[in-house]
């Protein structure tokens, strides 16, 4: 099917491309931070660790306001997540990710929304 | 919406525990309804001043899971409340339950975050509660950073001793910053004669301004009376013409526009 390309100009998309490195960046930041902590290079994705405050505290700056966040919502989207940081949804998305990455939240799919949490809250 | 506010410091025997007792009995003062947390598991102290029959629980079972918020409180508004309501909760000062507080893993601290957090709803907004004060342990312990990052204003007693001036300094930037908490330092025990004309507070807060990164929300001298006292009497309601309960008026004001 034939799509007609939008036109934009060259600074959107420097723009664009420097949003894309801003978040590569940050990215392999998160994967530095893996390494280091994890030098024998398992990023198994089943590994889960406490994201209790001194973790919080041990995060980078755009990583631990996205936990924080979280923590207080209990479980989120990343809509939910960006309303509160006030930041676009996309950047939290790719933060909500890193920190599935590293171990510390955990997502779950309910029809066409993803949910992140730190812990499900057992019914007691 | 209500506001949580920690009291916290770097040493201890800084007068959280003096400074957060008279705050929420000023505010109750106010008409506003209040609710005062002991989060100082390892010295619990305010259940000297607040009895604790009325409780089916102590905070530490409520941060265990094992037990609801409400069944922590006790309704004190018969004898603190001005027209609104008045609540405190207790920790469990017995040896075995400082012990038992003190071996807490990692997981179980993440969990009491997060139940810590969920008061702004059960407190703040179900129960049209003004403010939550919590009463913490001195430096980087579990409990207090939890507090902390529960908080919306957090309140640093701090004293002229140098030691404690290093180290409220380092958690500015490795603790307060980190979490962007409204933060304000509170200077108490200063000595009487340094405050004996306005030039001298006035350059005893320029000193101030330049140590801390903080805002200095009030400097309150050292009274002897409150020492001699030994922690029985609330100045703010019985002495309600002390200068101590006035500094505590301006920083309760200071708070509400914070």
């Amino acid at each position: 099917m034939a799509y007609k390309r939008a036109e934009k100009n060259p600074t959107q998309i420097l723009e664009k491309i420097r949003e894309s490195l801003d978040r590569l960046n940050e990215k392999m930041d998160v994967f530095i931070d893996i390494q280091r902590h994890n030098p024998r290079g398992n990023m198994d994705q089943s590994i889960t660790d406490v994201l209790d405050v001194m973790t919080l505290l041990s995060l980078p700056d755009h990583l631990r306001k996205t936990a924080v966040t979280l923590c207080k919502l209990g479980q989120a989207t990343a809509d939910q997540v960006a309303e509160q940081t006030k930041r676009a949804r996309a950047v939290e998305s790719g933060y909500l990710n890193q920190l599935m990455l590293m171990g510390y939240v955990k997502k779950e799919r309910r029809g066409r929304k993803a949910y992140f949490y730190v812990e499900k809250e057992e019914k007691e | 919406m209500g506001k949580i506010i920690a009291f916290h410091s770097y040493k201890g025997g800084t007068g959280k525990t003096l400074l957060s007792i008279n705050l929420a009995v000023t505010y109750a003062k106010r008409g506003k309804n209040v609710c005062l947390f002991d989060l100082d598991f390892r010295a619990p102290s305010l259940h000297v001043a607040f009895a604790s029959e009325g409780a089916e629980c102590w905070l530490n079972e409520y941060l265990n899971g094992t037990c609801d918020i409400k069944k922590v409180l006790i309704d004190l508004s018969q004898e603190h409340g001005n027209g609104g309501r008045f609540y405190a909760g207790l920790a469990n000062p017995t040896t075995e339950a400082i012990r038992d507080m003190s071996a807490k893993d990692r997981k179980w601290e993440m969990r009491a975050l997060g139940r810590l957090l969920s008061l702004k709803n059960t407190l703040l907004n179900d129960m049209h509660l003004d403010y939550l004060i919590f009463d913490t342990s001195p430096g980087l312990q579990y409990s207090s950073i939890n507090a902390i990052v529960s908080a919306d204003v957090v309140l640093v007693v701090t004293s002229l001793d140098t030691s404690d001036i290093k180290g409220t300094q380092r958690m500015t930037q490795e603790l307060y910053d980190l979490f962007e908490k409204k933060t304000g330092i509170l200077l108490n025990k200063v000595p009487a004669e340094m405050l004996t004309s306005e030039s001298q507070r006035e350059s005893l807060y320029k000193k101030l301004n330049s140590i801390h990164a903080l805002p200095i929300l009030e400097i309150i001298p050292c009274f002897c009376d409150i020492l001699r006292a030994g922690g029985t009497q609330i100045f703010a309601e019985e002495k309600v013409d002390h200068p101590f309960t006035k500094t505590l008026e301006k920083i309760a004001t200071k708070i509400e526009n914070f």
